[in-house]
């Protein structure tokens, strides 16, 4: 679903008639974006950000045919928001809410995966296919169509790197922000059959951050998978407090995981290349990818 | 500092201290050693002696750190408390020791932990507990859906070599262990050592990780995180405060004021790669300002009270908010603000920049306002040698 995304993607925005809702309806619809409606649970508003407001996400789709929804929903109503969506017949629901509780995320993740369908988030800024769509919030100052496929567990730190990118006159085929929660959708390792079956995209950003295991993950998977596009590598988080002892549990099912020189040890032995600061990522970009401007 | 960075931070996940743990499993029926908190004089210790004397701070490896003491005698007691408190332990202030009855039994390990990549449960079992569990290689895990009876089923499992005089205890405890990280949205529920015997199982220690977002509708654990603001700083700040704000060097030079996690821990990264002091990590989330510089006030309040402090250095990312009503604010707060006697270099970028960049200049002039990170590091770097 997300390496088929474009303009003509029918998406709607859960909640839209709410003050984050409305702005980033038009914000999304401004960048190119197919939004055919939104739900609410307001009955006195039939429009909002130039489309149609529904009561639920089964009249939106059936009378929209969306395929995708954005959910502007605070967090403690994440789980419900994606329940709706999927029962409705969803197949990517991007939930943006920043501290969605785990247990929910824990029921969202088997709801998405008994439903067959492709969950961004939670704590996400949203996915883009640059000159295409946008889904979220990523700010368009960063979106440059061009050859760099772009995940990120942080938003401000993946919009600096797309900025940079930008200013340099690079761009990014698919941009997908999978957020920093432990509990999540899609994760590093499932996005790199996406990109490395998207005839855009060249190469490929990762960016990270200490803690959790799915820097280690995509190692793994990059490698077994065939290294089949260059993978550069900006992880967040060398001079990083101690972080919360997971107690003997995280060391015996994770092994040496989780820090920058375990992260870095194996996406380097996996063949790609980790950097230490965002001028020498942007660098490399620039050298490898100059002419490949879309 | 710590330089041993593992796992998440700044993020939702809180190791709660072993008396606070031991308190949720005696509320789920999971035996725990008689005991009583200390913070200062000992009271009447439970029964008879040997006692063990534990320092409370949430943090791994306290045994080997000398946290955790043996005593035979009340005097002994007395003596390894008066030695802990008020010392500091693996980077944490000792505030409290927990100085219970001493467990007697073989050793087990049983945790039960959320599995984020199969959205369910993993529980963990070892016929050889205590501290050196990694090297032992004895330790076995399965995965279940995140439900008790799936939880029992595959302890049973685990367990079905145990001898039967104190399996059937273990498998209960188990139960308790899944049913309470179930009930209270837990992250971890972990038991090192488990003290087994037919005459009673026991858990020797409690290491529970709770998450900061579920507090909102798990009052007891909302209780356990307000009573000790002193040992859950950053959580209480966070609870309270509503965004991130973490010290990591008390004698820091340099004063952060900035949005998101990622972009936060990476310029603090590069600034120390430059030779520069951080003083703080800093999420301030400026989308939840709503139109008053009091989140910032705040933040410059904190980071002036460290009379290291040389430079401030503000970075904002702007997807959403409007720059121009930030720098109105910014202003607004430096204004407010007379402990601010250091430089301030503002970087800017995203929407209404230009306006920024205006409005900043005319209230503060002489303050260096970029879309430029490349520009302020270097002007920081500048202020920062001036200063020394």
């Amino acid at each position: 679903m997300i390496g088929s995304l474009s303009r003509t993607t029918p998406v709607i925005v859960q909640g839209i008639t709410g003050r984050m809702g409305r702005s980033h309806a038009a914000l999304m619809r401004a960048y190119g974006t197919n939004i055919v409606g939104g739900t609410s649970t307001r009955t006195d508003m039939k429009e909002a950000a130039g489309v149609p407001v529904f009561a639920s996400c089964a009249e939106a789709v059936l009378e929209t045919g969306a395929l995708a929804s954005v959910a502007m929903a605070p967090p403690e109503e994440t789980w419900a928001a994606v329940q709706e969506a999927l029962a409705a017949g969803i197949k990517l629901v991007v939930t943006v809410a920043e501290g969605v509780p785990l247990h929910d995320a824990i029921r969202i993740g088997r709801a998405v995966r008994r439903a067959g369908a492709t969950w961004v988030g939670a704590s996400t800024p949203g996915l883009a296919v640059p000159g295409e769509c946008k889904l979220g919030f990523l700010p368009d100052v960063c979106l440059n169509p061009g050859p760099i496929g772009i995940m990120s567990k942080s938003g401000t730190l993946s919009y600096e790197v797309g900025y940079r990118l930008a200013r340099e006159g690079l761009g990014q085929s698919i941009w997908v922000g999978v957020g920093g929660d432990p509990v999540k959708g899609v994760r590093f390792a499932d996005m790199l059959p996406v990109f490395f079956d998207d005839p855009r995209t060249k190469g490929i950003v990762l960016v990270g951050e200490v803690g959790g295991t799915e820097e280690e993950e995509c190692a793994e998977a990059y490698a077994r998978l065939g290294a089949k596009k260059p993978l550069l590598a900006l992880i967040a988080g060398r001079e990083a407090k101690e972080g919360v002892s997971m107690g003997h549990a995280g060391a015996l099912v994770h092994g040496e995981s989780g820090t920058l020189a375990s992260k870095t040890q194996r996406l380097t032995a996996a063949g790609a290349t980790v950097f230490g600061s965002i001028e020498s990522l942007i660098d490399r970009c620039a050298r490898q990818y100059r002419f490949d401007k879309r | 500092m710590s330089r041993t960075a593992s796992w998440a931070w700044g993020r939702s996940d809180v190791l709660l201290i072993e008396a606070d743990g031991k308190a949720l499993f005696a509320e789920h029926g999971i035996p725990v050693p008689a005991g009583v908190v200390v913070t200062d004089v000992v009271p009447p210790l439970p029964g008879d002696g040997p006692w063990m004397v534990k320092a409370q701070v949430p943090v791994g490896g306290r045994g080997k750190a000398g946290g955790i003491v043996r005593c035979g005698s009340r005097a002994e007691v007395e003596a390894a408390v008066a030695r802990m408190l008020r010392t500091r332990l693996k980077g944490h202030s000792v505030d409290a020791c927990l100085v219970e009855q001493a467990a007697a039994g073989q050793e087990r390990y049983l945790a039960i932990m959320v599995d984020a990549a199969s959205y369910g449960l993993r529980v963990i079992y070892s016929a050889q507990g205590g501290g050196e569990i990694e090297q032992s290689g004895s330790a076995q895990g399965r995965l279940c859906p995140p439900h008790p009876g799936a939880a029992t089923e595959a302890l049973a499992e685990l367990i079905a070599d145990e001898p039967e005089a104190w399996r059937a205890q273990v498998a209960a405890i188990g139960k308790a262990l899944a049913e309470m990280l179930l009930e209270r949205e837990l992250a971890l529920a972990e038991i090192n050592p488990l003290f087994v015997a037919e005459s009673g199982c026991v858990a020797g220690d409690a290491k529970v990780v709770v998450d900061l977002n579920a507090v909102g509708r798990q009052p007891r654990i909302a209780s356990l995180i307000a009573a000790r603001p002193a040992i859950y700083m950053d959580a209480c700040r966070k609870l309270a405060e509503g965004f991130d704000y973490v010290e990591l060097d008390p004698e820091g030079e340099i004063g952060l004021v900035t949005t998101g996690a990622g972009l936060s821990m990476m310029l603090i990264d590069e600034l120390t790669a430059r030779g520069a002091k951080p003083l703080n990590f800093c999420d301030i989330r400026t989308g939840q300002m709503r139109g008053s510089p009091a989140r910032l006030i705040r933040v410059l309040e904190w980071i002036t009270s460290r009379s290291s402090l040389k430079a401030v250095l503000v970075n904002i990312f702007a997807g959403i908010t409007d720059l121009g009503e930030f720098a109105g604010l910014l202003a607004a707060a430096i204004q407010a603000s007379p402990g601010l006697r250091v430089p301030v270099v503002a970087r800017l970028v995203g929407r209404n920049a230009a306006e920024a960049q205006r409005i900043l200049g005319e209230a503060q002039p002489g303050m260096l306002v970029t879309e430029d990170l490349e520009e302020a590091l270097a002007r920081i770097d500048a202020i920062v040698g001036a200063a020394a």
